[in-house]
């Protein structure tokens, strides 16, 4: 049975605080983390809200279902920081989004 | 200004080795043709628990099947594979290698690990990672596997040798090359008081850019 973005996004969402709370043990890293955190969750919220009821197909709701494990595979607070970057763009890739939230083509070199 | 290379330390001498891995010379040849997908699979899996290649290829179908992408998975596998002080190095140098094998595709004038000295100033101790050392358009660049590589200390280099030739009336480009996503680039340069406004900023999502020139943007 096939699953809506929704609830499939709900659970890396689950994954994505539990992994902010470990990277959070890295005291000097507290605020980035938390930022982080922060910003990541607005950019899957918006995925499971502008696609909310629509039907995930099994082996991407799997593929998500792999980057969580492999979040809870992560022990290591600093691990956890480096992953907290990647693992929403795993997460977008699944669902047939961009990778590169807030980034589009030809920002960066537009000159400044 | 003028561009001198850096002194072989003890640090240079054994990072020296890591540089010429030819794995990590083989994966920065591979990502150098890859698409931005197959660049955030090959992060994940260098930042990754997971050692069994085809948990990777279920967990970003995305890139799968490619042959690139394969050559791409096993490479970093490897990687990951070594214990964690040397594959933070070897992560570290494929970054730097990327970046130079990019650069030159549009210029021959591409080094590697070179301070930049100016008249009656004090030079850096720390080589810039890469530079294109072209009369009239210079550029240096400092290499981060992620965005927590961005410290006051980078910015301060990196602005400091813009400050620097400007003062000699050299334009120098200066940009982090940061293999992180955009966002936590962001993220990390918000809370940044060093100066960055005209610093470049090239992430994950557009190394290409370093193939087609300069980036001038400010890293925002």
């Amino acid at each position: 049975m096939s699953e809506t973005v929704e609830t499939v996004v709900d659970r890396a969402l689950a994954a994505l605080d539990a992994l902010g709370l470990l990277g959070e043990d890295v005291e000097d890293e507290w605020t980035y983390v938390t930022d982080l955190v922060a910003a990541q969750r607005s950019r899957l919220e918006a995925i499971a809200a502008a696609r909310s009821t629509e039907q995930v197909p099994p082996e991407r709701a799997s593929a998500v279902e792999l980057a969580i494990a492999e979040t809870a595979a992560i022990v290591d607070p600093h691990r956890a920081i480096d992953w907290l970057s990647t693992y929403p763009d795993i997460v977008a890739l699944a669902l047939d989004e961009p990778i590169g939230a807030g980034w589009r083509a030809g920002e960066l070199d537009a000159g400044g | 200004m003028r561009f001198q290379d850096a002194a072989p330390d003890g640090r240079a001498i054994v990072y020296a080795h890591v540089q010429a891995d030819p794995l990590v010379l083989r994966l920065a040849e591979l990502l150098a043709d890859a698409s931005p997908a197959q660049r955030v699979l090959a992060r994940a899996v260098m930042n990754g628990e997971s050692a069994d290649a085809a948990t990777w290829r279920s967990m970003v179908p995305a890139c799968f099947p490619d042959e690139r992408s394969e050559a791409i998975l096993a490479a970093s596998l490897a990687v990951a594979a070594r214990g964690d002080q040397v594959r933070d190095q070897s992560r570290g140098a494929v970054v730097e290698a990327l970046t130079e094998r990019l650069l030159r595709r549009r210029s021959d004038a591409v080094r590697r690990e070179r301070r930049i000295l100016f008249d009656g100033v004090r030079a850096e101790i720390h080589p810039y990672d890469v530079t294109v050392e072209v009369d009239g358009r210079a550029e240096a660049y400092d290499c981060k596997w992620g965005a927590r590589g961005i410290s006051a200390d980078v910015l301060h280099q990196l602005d400091d040798a813009r400050a620097g030739a400007a003062a000699e009336d050299e334009p120098l480009a200066v940009a982090l090359v940061v293999f992180d996503s955009h966002l936590a680039c962001r993220v990390r340069l918000d809370r940044q008081t060093a100066p960055h406004d005209e610093t470049g900023l090239v992430t994950i999502e557009s190394m290409d850019s370093l193939a087609g020139g300069p980036s001038r943007g400010p890293a925002r």
